[in-house]
């Protein structure tokens, strides 16, 4: 239908977040004058959000990067783009001269499609010659993708947001859907509405869980308590699926022996869940014929995120409820295509489809295709590269489309790292927190000025088609990429992203089949048949393991890596607010400041009280990583001993406050448990003599 | 499969589909108001009435499932009477003809419908322009629901409100006080069903809709 208000009208994906809604963008006058959801989008079903509909005048901020910037003596100045491409390339020759490929290392962003990852992963590997090369789901989805590895054998949902439609039950565990995948929350909120038994478990009474029959609020830190308490009451009440844990699984004897140690009691007094509710909350799920999982970063982003994960997947395995309509398991991924970037190979140890970078085949493969040599040896994760360029061993990095210095925990030892560096280029769509510590800044452009695909939460392979034109002199990160690739010696030889997804498919397996005309206006769920066929569900009869089965995880619960002390005795979780996304770099250069101005930190009312705080005060926050100053929001949807925030306001730096803490499997931060101390910030100078006088 | 015949067509649909589906499915374009494919057939408008054979007087095809031999005439002129006669109305009491691209535009151009045999009382100009991004134009609204329901049955938010009655029926967002401080959570599903523009976004305000009476084709 075509609008007179508007000069065109492209079908594209929404940058935003891992739902993956499929947008009508309506352009006039090279501007994005309206975007629409597109009503045959899978995902989102004619629906879109605050964020997805609204936000896109950041497009046309005045803040945008418009030309290359390089520093000299401390302060960027304007450069051509020759300049700047071969500042880049000739420091980063002269790095991997003096010091070898190893000293540098890049960030490939979750922001960007599939083909820019890809282009990332050569530039590093083949351009460079090294894997050290990471992307963010390394800080939020890495303990999913390992976990769902370990116990069914791909790095992705086991379904598709239509499973939650055809559930009876569903359990929600550490995710805030409504304000962190708006349509996916929608969607649950409808399924809620017409009968499906909803469990919320989070340690803040989330919006959902006014839509659901049962809430659980654990203590930060103790999922696997309640997880394994879970499948105790599943166990002991012999809800469990035996034909398909003995045809389907291994594992099972050992697992189980270690549920019997986790009674409803036990578990009460570990997470401070009633053993009633734990019991209730089985049943719900046990009982019903087909039931979704579903999870976010409260589940992940612990010390032992990865084996929450893992024991999430028991839950599954033990009733049978995996693999075919409605019973799903819902990884909600993060940014638009966390998915993807790691699909990719966008990683220090694996190349697409996750294949090890020790694997020779693999690694021949690509060699034969790019025509260099490639390095077996793993390289640096996202934590280690910091570390590492601490230590003096990294010299220089490539990071696109992330913001480290505001996004990743411990920001002082982050910033300490950038500081360290010979040389850092960043490429982005504005100046962040992270580009002030760059030597060279590159202009790049954003998912609604760009072509390529993006995988959504339920693997769904998306194009993306650019509906206005990058501003200035700003250029697509493909362009970016090839460009200083070439710089360095190595012509990737593509002449757009469309070729570049051929390559994909054509080293990929799951992806063999995927071609822009099959992708079509709704995406494929990879793996994709060489014919084309897709996947909507996962492990209908087998799981992706050796044997074809699906393996039980036997973990115990172990405590979090911060804990309430005298010193520090309340417990800060980080999360996401619905107004704003991620660093806010895009979303607060919109009007969603008008609807969320700032951020505040929820604190429940006997704890306001206990420390003389009335809402809207300003608090100071100290963790022994940090310090930060916020308004106080006095809310009982929070349980008393533990506060909350978001990240979303370089104003408020809350990551200044986490630790190095990290999962044990993953390094995926510790963002959700830190033992912190608040009070009023009058009283702060009046704190700080008597520590000095040997408080 | 349920076979019936729509305009001397005949079509095998499954059990349960609406007149409505059946007929889109033929291609055969029915005009309606109140209808949004993503939510539950409403049938208040009354726009997209077709004539049945046996049946006493006209249905409504968006909530009339069709049955086994059913013949079905969307062009049966008493049908065609009352749907004109209802954009008639619906037009009646606005103070302006409703923007070109709109879907009440598009439905009066469909029925050739230019003006109303009964002019009378015409909404007065009422703006609520509080939110950054949602408009509310009260003098537009046609009480059709759809807002309501969007808000509803996909957002589910339960943000908006069907107020008043007869010619002062309009909505409203929370107890009226506006967008920003109701429930609302900015998603726009309102704006992006409403077919009159009652509500909109800002930023298309700006973008000066020619009214329907300067189309000229």
């Amino acid at each position: 239908m075509s609008d007179a208000r508007f000069d065109t009208t492209v079908t594209t994906t929404c940058g935003y977040c891992g739902v993956g809604c499929r947008l009508e963008a309506h352009a006039r006058g090279g501007k994005i004058a309206a975007i629409s959801p597109a009503l045959d989008g899978p995902a989102n079903l004619g629906h879109t959000c605050v964020k997805g509909r609204f936000a896109h005048q950041f497009t046309r901020s005045r803040e945008r990067l418009t030309a290359p910037l390089i520093k000299e003596n401390g302060e960027f100045r304007v450069a051509t783009w020759e300049e700047a491409i071969d500042r880049v390339a000739s420091e980063l020759l002269r790095i991997k001269g003096q010091h070898g490929p190893d000293a540098i290392a890049g960030l490939a962003s979750s922001r960007a499609t599939n083909e820019d990852c890809f282009v990332m992963s050569r530039l590093m590997r083949a351009a460079i010659g090294t894997n050290n090369l990471d992307n963010c789901s390394r800080v939020c989805h890495s303990p999913t993708s390992y976990a769902l590895r370990k116990s069914f054998g791909l790095s992705g949902a086991t379904g598709s947001f239509a499973d939650i439609d055809r559930a009876d039950a569903a359990i929600i565990i550490g995710a805030n859907p409504t304000a962190a995948h708006p349509v996916a929350g929608a969607r649950i909120k409808q399924a809620a509405l017409r009968g499906m038994k909803l469990v919320t478990i989070d340690p803040r009474r989330i919006e959902l869980a006014e839509y659901g029959v049962l809430h659980l609020a654990p203590r930060p830190g103790t999922n696997a308590a309640v997880m394994l308490g879970l499948a105790h009451v599943v166990q002991r009440d012999g809800l469990i699926d035996r034909a398909f844990i003995e045809s389907r699984t291994e594992g099972f004897e050992a697992a189980s022996a270690l549920m019997e140690d986790y009674t409803p009691a036990d578990v009460e007094r570990i997470s401070g869940v009633p053993a009633a509710d734990i019991e209730r909350a089985a049943h719900i799920y046990a009982e019903a014929g087909e039931a979704c999982l579903i999870w976010g970063l409260g589940v992940t982003e612990h010390k032992y995120g990865s084996e929450v994960v893992q024991l999430i997947c028991n839950l599954a395995l033990m009733t049978g409820k995996v693999g075919r309509p409605g019973s799903a398991l819902l990884p909600l991924r993060g940014q638009n295509n966390v998915q993807g970037s790691s699909d990719m190979g966008a990683l220090p140890d694996t190349y697409s489809d996750y294949r090890p970078v020790s694997d020779e085949a693999t690694a021949r493969a690509f060699e034969e295709r790019w025509g260099v040599p490639l390095s077996r040896e793993k390289g640096y994760t996202i934590p280690q590269m910091f570390d590492a360029a601490v230590a003096g061993d990294l010299k220089a990095m490539y990071i696109f489309g992330e913001d480290p210095a505001q996004t990743d925990p411990n920001t002082s030892h982050v910033i300490e790292a950038l500081e360290s560096l010979e040389f850092l280029v960043c490429q982005d769509i504005f100046e962040t927190e992270t580009t002030k510590y760059a030597d060279v800044i590159l202009p790049a452009a954003a998912f609604l000025e760009k072509q390529g695909t993006f995988t959504n939460a339920e693997r769904r392979v998306q194009l993306v088609m650019p509906a206005i034109d990058p501003p200035g002199g700003a250029k697509t990160d493909f362009e970016i990429l090839t460009t200083v690739s070439k710089a360095l010696g190595h012509d990737m030889g593509y002449s757009d992203p469309e070729d570049v997804l051929a390559e994909i498919a054509a080293l990929t397996p799951s992806f063999a089949g995927i071609t822009y005309e099959r992708l079509g206006r709704t995406g494929l769920q990879w793996p994709v048949a060489a014919d084309g066929t897709d996947s909507p569900i996962l492990y209908r009869e087998r799981f992706e393991l050796p044997g074809g089965k699906g393996r039980f995880a036997t973990l115990p619960y172990r405590p979090p890596g911060s804990e309430a002390t005298e010193e520090f005795p309340l417990i800060l979780v980080t999360g996401r607010r619905l107004e704003h996304y991620n660093a806010g770099t895009m979303t607060r250069r919109t009007a969603n400041i008008e609807l969320l101005p700032n951020e505040v930190l929820e604190i429940h009312p006997d704890d306001a009280a206990r420390l003389w705080i009335s809402d809207g005060d300003l608090v100071s926050v100290r963790s022994p990583y940090g310090r930060i100053e916020v308004e106080a929001r006095v809310t009982d949807r929070i349980e008393p001993g533990n506060v909350f925030t978001a990240f979303h306001f370089p104003e408020v730096r809350t990551n200044l406050l986490i630790g190095p803490s990290a999962d044990v499997n993953t390094s995926c931060p510790e963002y959700k448990v830190m033992a912190v101390d608040v009070r009023p910030v009058s009283e702060e100078p009046a704190r700080t003599p008597a520590l000095a006088a040997g408080d | 499969m349920t076979s019936l015949t729509i305009n001397g067509t005949p079509i095998d649909v499954a059990p349960g589909t609406t007149i409505l589906d059946a007929a889109r499915a033929l291609g055969e374009t029915i005009p309606t108001l109140c209808f949004d494919e993503r939510q539950d057939p409403f049938g208040a408008c009354r726009v997209c009435m077709v004539g049945v054979e046996g049946a006493p007087g006209p249905l409504p095809a968006c909530t009339t499932q069709v049955r086994e031999g059913m013949v079905v005439d969307t062009r049966d002129p008493t049908a065609r009477r009352v749907a004109d006669a209802v954009v008639e109305l619906v037009l009646s009491e606005l103070p302006e003809p409703p923007a070109s691209h709109t879907e009440l535009a598009a439905v009066a151009r469909q029925l050739d419908v230019t003006d109303t045999r009964w002019p009378g009382r015409v909404h007065e100009r009422d703006h609520d322009e509080r939110h950054p991004y949602l408009a509310l134009r009260h003098e537009l609204c046609i009480s059709c629901g759809r807002c309501v329901r969007a808000c509803d049955e996909v957002q589910g938010t339960f943000a908006l409100t069907a107020t008043g009655r007869g010619f002062d029926a309009n909505i409203a967002a929370g107890m009226d006080q506006g967008f920003q401080a109701s429930a609302c959570v900015s998603c726009g599903a309102c704006a992006d069903t409403c077919p009159t523009g009652a509500i909109t976004e800002m930023s298309l305000l700006d973008l000066a809709p020619e009214p329907l009476h300067e189309v000229t084709t």
